[in-house]
């Protein structure tokens, strides 16, 4: 049963907003066709309304369908924290005049994801104070996820066409320094990952600044587009590298709902394990760098090693560390190895107490208290509306997790709580994160001791998974699926799905489209850290420069996520 | 003891300035993505790559003289990668840690250069997606050896040019 | 640690927190005391480590390694049949397969008639290479499986392109040095029967080495 419509629809023009119900409707979450004249009058009103409460902007991003009559569409998700609700809204939009209004007067999140649909489709937002390029570089020309754009066409940035920002902001009467612009990165120490960070400072304080991204837009989409369901897998391993597996996850949970298959619950139960030890990889990364940056060589050692003793467990499963591809659609690559067990327990005993040598180093050190307490504070309210999810979200004080709040894999069968602080500074953020893998170790252990799931590790299904190499070397029949599953691919009915999972620095959703074909139509990822990075600017107004780095590795900004 | 030409202390010099260098690498990691993790791990306590004496890594171009570039290098990246480059003092090597520096890896795309050396010289490429901690240490090692082995060439060639019985 | 436990539970939360409640610190934190508290964790892990109370985790790599996982996705292996020519049969799956299309294969005729086909050149251009294991899913006849051997490096981008030859080496094909393939020893005793059955690859390799004729990479 579809959701109610609110009642302030009835407001609008007659055709202006057409819920798409019956055949041929995405069935993943209510979907609403809205006329671009009234987007932005909706979208404050969905923002508002105490009815829908819409506070959270998901995304924002471009589509292209090259044989409709109207070619473009801008996609954009919603949700609802308070009532728990998604929302899709699809703007149609001739080639001819791809402009639609901007929505950020309503949520901030817009502005990158605005400028993303700008550089990639092309689509023009009235309204919008800094639409240039974010993505590709300066001399780029042409829209890359456009459907005629030819995936290896590059072009060649010299170093004359480099941006060159100038930075305004009003002047104080009681300043007594002169201004100063200041650039950090894109190579630089404390960038973790590929950004340039430009700030004009007044003395020690940075009283505006801007950020250029795009140094590792590697054109995850668009290759995704050329290459198989199966093999974008590989792909999303390299998004957020710090924790590959749940990238993997979430890619495969996305094709599965769309393929409407069941995994077999063995490889549910180690989807589950892995990623929390994924999670607490990542969050090891994380803290680790931000207190190297703020000087703390030593912590980054004992989180190391906590770091390769998972590693350990990843290579024994699928023989790699870091780029694990380990999921396959409706499964796992192979058969968990028979110390899985074992070596997770041994886990479980040397992972907290290098957990607790950091506290105890850390915790209560005034030194890092001094540099982290308040610094780049952002309140529940401008963390929403920035788009903020996971970690960093959850430190502002809003409980929200998507592992909660949507369980999926086996999270509502275990006890564990979502940690909230209220701080919402780099300390907090670090804190949650510390506290983030306490809750994780917890679900681990509590899903060892149920013992592994017996069954297969994939599904029998010859239409998905490839069948096990003894009937492939001995039975004609799973010989023929074989060859079929590897020259033409998974055949994913058509249809769209948007499949979401708690990455360990947020939301991480995968919107997938299909057109029948073996190859994907479309992979959107919905990054995490993309609008959390937009608000960076806002974060540190006021701040040091010295700030700025120790801020940057608190928000846990992984270049292959943000940049795709 | 000849005067003119390479003097016995000048080579001598060379020899262990050669020695100095390739035992003490101070590596610049010019990390953009995946592989700077794995880098990490190459700096962190299980491998440890200050026993060979690199010990003193460099964020600084000037002070470096082994640039690992570790990482997939886009369009919009390169010119900052040639800038890096050009800073660091002669004599300098590169390593090209892992597929998408070497060659662009799997990303055949309209944003990634497809390898480094398109505007750089290699004279190390590390394969692996990223390169396992064991892989790069192997890479860097093998630097090493080019070094001894580009600067015994080097001295040779030059010896040989310099006429035996100049005035 | 501040847990508001209306926050947990969602949908709880009504309202966002329009407020900051950062963290205070105490007399003690003031004074750096749990400072001292840190500097024992140093010492601790300094003698312990120093009079080797516990297991020293370094690795001296190039004498010493580490156990690697069975699965180890590492440099490829192209098996070979009890008379030493590949097992591969050029039917272009694992090129089709490849996410990175490194694998170049041009095929040829065989001379045996039970086998139609055998890859006359088989490339694999091991810097484009992922190592994803997605050639070894593909591969019907088990032609292609990975070693764990990972110590590689090139001067030049040709050398990279690792030919038959090299593939085919038998010092890569020992028992301890494989690593992802369709199956493992320590996995399924039925299965481990079944393939000695079929072919013992390694004793096929030993019987008779196939000839090197490349330098060594």
């Amino acid at each position: 049963m579809p959701p109610e419509l609110p009642s302030f629809l009835a407001r609008f023009p007659a055709g202006s907003v057409v819920p798409q119900t019956g055949a041929g409707a995405p069935v993943d979450q209510e979907t609403w066709v809205v006329r671009r004249e009234v987007l932005l009058d909706l979208c404050r009103e969905l923002h508002a309304s105490r009815e829908t409460r819409f506070d959270l902007l998901l995304e924002i991003f471009g589509m292209d369908y090259p044989e409709r009559e109207q070619r473009f569409e801008a996609v954009y998700h919603l949700y609802s924290i308070p009532n728990g609700r998604r929302l899709r809204l699809k703007v149609p939009l001739a080639a001819s005049d791809p402009t639609l209004p901007s929505v950020i007067p309503v949520w901030k999140a817009a502005d990158w994801f605005e400028r993303e649909a700008f550089d990639m489709f092309g689509l023009v937002f009235d309204g919008h104070p800094n639409l240039r390029r974010i993505l590709t570089h300066e001399a780029f020309q042409g829209h890359a996820l456009r459907k005629d754009y030819d995936a290896a066409k590059r072009w060649i940035l010299t170093e004359d066409k480099i941006w060159q920002p100038r930075l305004e902001a009003p002047e104080r009467g009681d300043s007594m320094f002169e201004r100063m612009t200041i650039n950090l990165g894109p190579s630089h120490p404390a960038t973790h990952g590929t950004f340039r960070i430009v700030a004009l400072v007044d003395g020690e304080e940075i009283v505006a600044s801007e950020i250029e991204i795009g140094y590792l837009h590697r054109c995850m989409e668009k290759m995704s587009e050329t290459h198989t369901w199966q093999q974008v897998i590989p792909y999303t391993d390299r998004l957020n590298y710090c924790s590959s597996f749940i990238n993997n996850v979430g890619y495969c949970r996305s094709v599965e709902q769309l393929l409407g298959i069941e995994v077999p619950p063995r490889a549910v139960w180690a989807r589950t394990i892995l990623s929390e030890f994924s999670r607490i990889m990542d969050h090891v990364v994380a803290n680790g760098s931000t207190l190297v940056d703020c000087g703390a060589l030593t912590n980054f050692w004992y989180f190391y090693q906590c770091r390769e003793e998972i590693y350990g467990l990843l290579e024994s499963l699928c023989g790699a560390r870091l780029t694990v591809s380990a999921c396959r659609i409706g499964g796992l690559l192979a058969d968990l190895p028979p110390d899985f067990v074992e070596r997770s327990r041994r886990l479980l005993e040397t992972i907290p107490p290098l957990i607790s040598d950091v506290e105890t180093l850390i915790d209560k050190n005034r030194i890092f208290l001094d540099r982290a307490v308040g610094v780049a504070a952002i309140n529940g309210e401008e963390a929403v509306n920035w788009g903020y999810t996971g970690p960093c979200l959850r430190a502002s004080g809003v409980g929200l997790d998507a592992r909660k709040a949507h369980p999926y894999d086996l999270y509502d069968t275990v006890e564990w709580e979502v940690p909230v602080l209220r701080g919402g500074d780099v300390y907090d953020r670090y804190r949650l994160r510390m506290l983030e893998i306490r809750q994780s170790l917890s679900i681990i252990r509590q899903l060892l001791d149920r013992g592994v799931p017996e069954g297969p590790f994939v599904i029998d299904d010859p239409h998905v998974a490839l069948p096990p190499k003894d009937a492939c070397y001995n039975q004609m029949e799973s010989m023929i699926y074989h060859f079929k599953l590897i020259m033409d691919g998974i055949q994913v009915p058509p249809g769209e799905n948007y499949g979401f999972v708690e990455g360990a620095n947020g939301e991480l959703g995968f919107y997938c489209v299909s057109d029948g074909s073996g190859k994907p139509y479309r992979v959107r990822v919905r990054p995490p850290c993309f609008p959390i990075f937009s608000s960076f600017p806002t974060l540190i107004r006021g701040h040091g420069v010295s700030d700025v780095v120790a801020t940057l590795g608190g928000l846990n900004v992984i270049a292959g996520e943000l940049e795709r | 003891m000849e005067v003119q030409g390479e003097s016995w202390l000048t080579t001598k010099l060379d020899a262990f300035a050669d020695w100095a260098q390739k035992n003490s690498f101070w590596p610049l990691p010019f990390g953009t993505a995946c592989c700077a993790i794995e880098f990490m791990s190459t700096v962190s306590s299980h491998y440890d790559m200050a026993r060979f004496g690199y010990e003193v890594v460099r964020f600084s171009p000037r002070q470096s003289d082994l640039m690992i570039v570790a990482g997939t290098i886009t369009d919009k990246m390169a010119p900052v990668l040639k800038k890096i480059y050009d800073q660091m003092p002669d004599p300098k090597w590169v390593v090209s840690m892992g597929a998408c520096a070497c060659s662009g890896g799997f990303y055949r795309a309209y944003h990634v250069m497809q390898g480094i050396d398109e505007i750089i010289p290699v004279d190390v490429y590390v394969p692996g997606c990223p390169p396992s901690p064991e892989g790069l240490m192997y890479g860097i090692l093998q630097v090493k050896e080019k070094v001894d082995r580009d600067r015994r060439a080097l001295r040779r060639s030059k010896k040989n040019r310099k006429p035996k019985h100049a005035a | 640690m501040t847990v508001d436990p209306k926050a947990l539970r969602l949908p709880g939360v009504q309202v966002h927190p329009t407020t900051l409640e950062p963290r205070r610190m105490t007399l003690a934190e003031r004074l750096y005391l749990p400072l001292l508290a840190g500097m024992m964790v140093t010492i601790r892990h300094f003698f312990l480590n120093i009079f080797r109370f516990k297991k020293k985790v370094t690795i001296e790599y190039p004498e010493e390694r580490r156990a690697y996982s069975h699965r180890y996705r590492g440099h490829h292996i192209l098996t070979t049949r009890p008379d030493g020519s590949p097992r591969c049969v050029a039917c272009f799956l694992c090129a089709t397969n490849c996410p990175a299309d490194c694998i170049h294969i041009e095929a040829g005729e065989s001379p045996d008639v039970n086998i139609e086909k055998y890859p006359v050149v088989y490339e694999i251009d091991m810097l484009r290479c992922v190592f994803c294991g997605y050639c070894v899913d593909a591969c019907p006849e088990e032609a292609i499986i990975m070693s764990n051997n990972h110590d590689m490096a090139f001067y030049s981008r040709e050398q990279s392109i690792v030919g038959k030859a090299d593939l085919m080496k038998p010092f890569t094909i020992s028992p301890d040095r494989l690593g992802y393939r369709p199956y493992y020893p320590e996995e399924d005793a039925r299965h481990a029967e079944m393939r000695r059955q079929a072919f013992d690859l390694v004793a096929a390799a030993r019987a008779k080495p196939p000839a090197r004729d490349a330098a060594a990479s």
